[in-house]
């Protein structure tokens, strides 16, 4: 009763040359207007998709052709007033997801100065619990997500000392598994998102010597499938999305190399759209600006000239961060 | 976004679509604006409530209003508390003294009843939406009178219908903190699940979650392993759970010797299973710390270069240990 296991086949057709000017048209028209379907539809996730859009574009160098001060004014009106924390657009509900993806906008931009600085910082710092978990807003959930938001948010306003790291670290790593990886909450099952989220928030916090590096990285490279593509999880379909995630992981803890990187960059490229531009999770999927920034991202990190270096940890541009003089850990 | 085939279309068809698009979005901004514009601290707008149902069964993700539910439940909890004559017990619950106040409890139930029950719409229709199954165990936790048992079936239900929904396995372990299930019976759900589907990597996390192996139990979690990679060798997860099971401090120099012979065995019928020599190399290479004799770092050796060109997708994986021997060699000399 042998399972077929679950790929994709590349086929020829499918493009393998970086169509760099499509995908910038298309993150470009993405988000003209609010009567557009897709658009409209997914305002409550505004002020991410804002940050994949633009990190995607600042990747390939036309960040200007955005309108930086619409976009620094459409942030300001989504900071909640009272908690300090940012919502995913006007008039919805700050989160803690939302609240890093401005933050990492803002200092995209270098303009910091736009928003409530202290309130973030009190928002972030009141969303941790006891057990130095975090919560991603006031109703409750729990999860390694947030942790990382958190950590990563806090740092990049150079105010990490607003929570307590100790018992931050202490619940990220009672969510350690038995195969080295992380997931969401202690005991949940490893998952390539949240192993980023846990590395990325050790890689911040300075505290990658907790993680087995080699069992870890092993699970991270049997993620890589025939087809070159990356799935998350054992027995799931590739994803350009956890391409990211296990590349990015991979490269905080020194063994990008254990994976195949030409077979992957076929893969990601093939997942372009050669019609209207972007990435899509599959080959023949619909694409849009979350593949897209995650497609560039990783191709970044594979080496590829005509994008900007990547840091792994912030999945923001390298020059940012060493303009912040931010040194996120990686391991050797 | 994600599983969404681009299909092609007529000009024809495309402007059917842009026109049902286009009515969907005026209903989602409409309802939006209806809700966010009645949404205040101290009572609400049924219709709107009613508009927020519809619009979560269409879009689990739009967190916004999930939380406004959350509201809404709350003020209902509290008017319940308020109307009760009698003395309050918990969440809302009223004494049971007179009929009024029983009358109360029973609408209160009623309503979060049906809470429970658009989250249970949500969850058919998506069940991976992180929004829904929080908005389930909030409403559980105000529940006057949960009845998790019922949950946890549930938990068993969707768990045959899809074994690695992960939302669903965190559930259930929420819920077993709840209603104190035994031990035994989860090691005996999660054999349930590997025998009905070895290729299952969340059973098999999840069996790694339930207790600390000790030498008895080391002894039947090898005969389940060997078990499933006899049924099918190309599949991934029991391997991964032998390496955890080999780095366990009760693993002795006979369990090893026996892994490796039933490892031998298998590899005479499957001699190309990159899977067995791998596992030959943990068995062997686990005594990190050991001088190795030249015929271990030779056996090893061999076993890595033949992993490298039949997996050459982890090539640099193979070839960091092979350096790693190489050194052991030079210095052994
Ligand atoms: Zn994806």
């Amino acid at each position: 009763m042998a399972v077929p296991l679950k790929d994709i086949e590349i086929k020829e057709e499918y493009p393998k040359t970086l169509l760099l000017e499509k995908h910038i048209k298309f993150i470009k028209q993405y988000g003209q207007s609010e009567n557009d379907f897709e658009y409209g539809m997914t305002d409550y996730l505004r002020v991410s998709g804002m940050y994949w859009g633009l990190t995607a574009l600042e990747l390939v160098d036309k960040l200007d052709s955005l309108p930086k001060e619409e976009v620094i004014g459409f942030i300001q009106k989504c900071q909640d007033p009272e908690t300090g924390g940012i919502s995913a657009c006007i008039d919805h509900d700050p989160h803690l997801l939302h609240t890093l993806s401005a933050v990492q906008i803002l200092c995209i931009y270098n303009r910091i100065d736009a928003i409530d600085v202290e309130g973030v910082i009190k928002y972030v710092a009141s969303l941790q619990l006891p057990d130095g978990s975090f919560t991603g807003d006031k109703w409750g959930e729990v999860d390694t997500r947030f942790s990382f938001c958190a950590v990563a948010t806090l740092s990049l306003l150079k105010r990490l000392n607003a929570i307590n790291v100790d018992k931050a670290v202490e619940f990220v790593k009672s969510c350690m598994n038995f195969d080295g990886g992380f997931g969401s909450r202690p005991k949940s099952e490893s998952h390539a998102g949240l192993i980023y989220c846990c590395l990325g928030f050790l890689s911040v916090t300075g505290r990658l010597d907790i993680v087995e590096q080699d069992t870890l990285a092993w699970w991270l490279c049997e993620r890589q499938l025939s087809s070159g593509g990356l799935n998350g999880r054992p027995e799931k379909l590739p994803d350009v999305c956890y391409s990211w995630w296990v590349l990015s992981s991979l490269s905080i803890i020194g063994r990008l190399h254990w994976i195949s990187s030409e077979t992957l960059k076929r893969f990601i490229l093939a997942c372009q759209d050669t019609e209207s531009g972007g990435f899509a999770d599959r080959p023949g999927d619909i694409p849009d600006p979350f593949h897209t920034l995650f497609g560039l991202a990783a191709l970044s990190l594979l080496g590829f000239g005509d994008i900007k270096q990547v840091n792994p940890t912030y999945c923001m541009p390298q020059y940012v961060i060493d303009r912040l003089q931010l040194k996120p850990q990686v391991l050797k | 976004m994600h599983g969404r085939l681009k299909v092609r279309t007529t000009e024809e068809q495309r402007l059917l679509k842009e026109k049902e698009q286009q009515k969907k979005l005026t209903a989602y901004q409409t309802g939006m604006k209806q809700i966010l514009s009645t949404r205040n601290p101290t009572s609400y707008d049924p219709k709107s409530f009613a508009i927020s149902a519809q619009l979560l069964v269409v879009n689990p993700d739009i967190y916004t209003l999930w939380n406004y539910r959350k509201e809404v439940i709350l003020l209902e909890l509290d008017k319940s508390k308020s109307e009760c004559k009698d003395t309050i017990i918990d969440n809302g619950i009223c004494d049971e003294k007179s009929q009024e106040s029983l009358d109360v409890t029973k609408g209160l139930i009623k309503f979060l009843e049906n809470e429970i029950r658009l989250t249970e719409q949500c969850l058919l229709a998506n069940p991976k939406s992180y929004g829904s199954w929080h908005h389930r165990y909030w409403i559980m936790e105000h529940h006057p009178e949960p009845n998790w048992q019922n949950e946890f079936e549930l938990c068993t239900k969707y768990l045959t219908m899809d074994d690695r929904n992960f939302h669903c396995w965190d559930y259930r372990r929420l819920i077993l903190n709840k209603i104190g299930m035994s031990l035994e019976d989860e090691i005996k759900f999660s054999t349930e699940r590997i025998n009905v589907n070895f290729s299952n990597y969340s059973s098999w996390h999840y069996r790694s979650t339930l207790r600390k192996l000790d030498k008895d139990s080391l002894e039947s979690e090898i005969n389940l392993i060997m078990n499933a990679i006899f049924t099918d060798p190309a599949d991934s997860s029991a391997w991964f759970y032998l390496r955890w099971v080999l780095s366990n401090p009760e693993m002795t120099e006979g369990h090893r010797k026996q892994l490796s012979q039933t490892l031998d065995q298998l590899l005479e019928l499957e001699p190309d299973s990159k899977w067995c020599l791998l596992a030959k190399c943990w068995i062997n290479g686990i005594k990190k710390g050991e001088n190795m004799n030249e015929d271990q770092i030779e056996e090893l050796t061999e076993n890595y270069k033949k992993l490298l060109i039949l997996d050459p997708l982890r090539k640099g994986f193979y070839s960091h240990y092979l350096n790693a021997l190489e050194s052991k060699k030079l210095n052994n000399a």
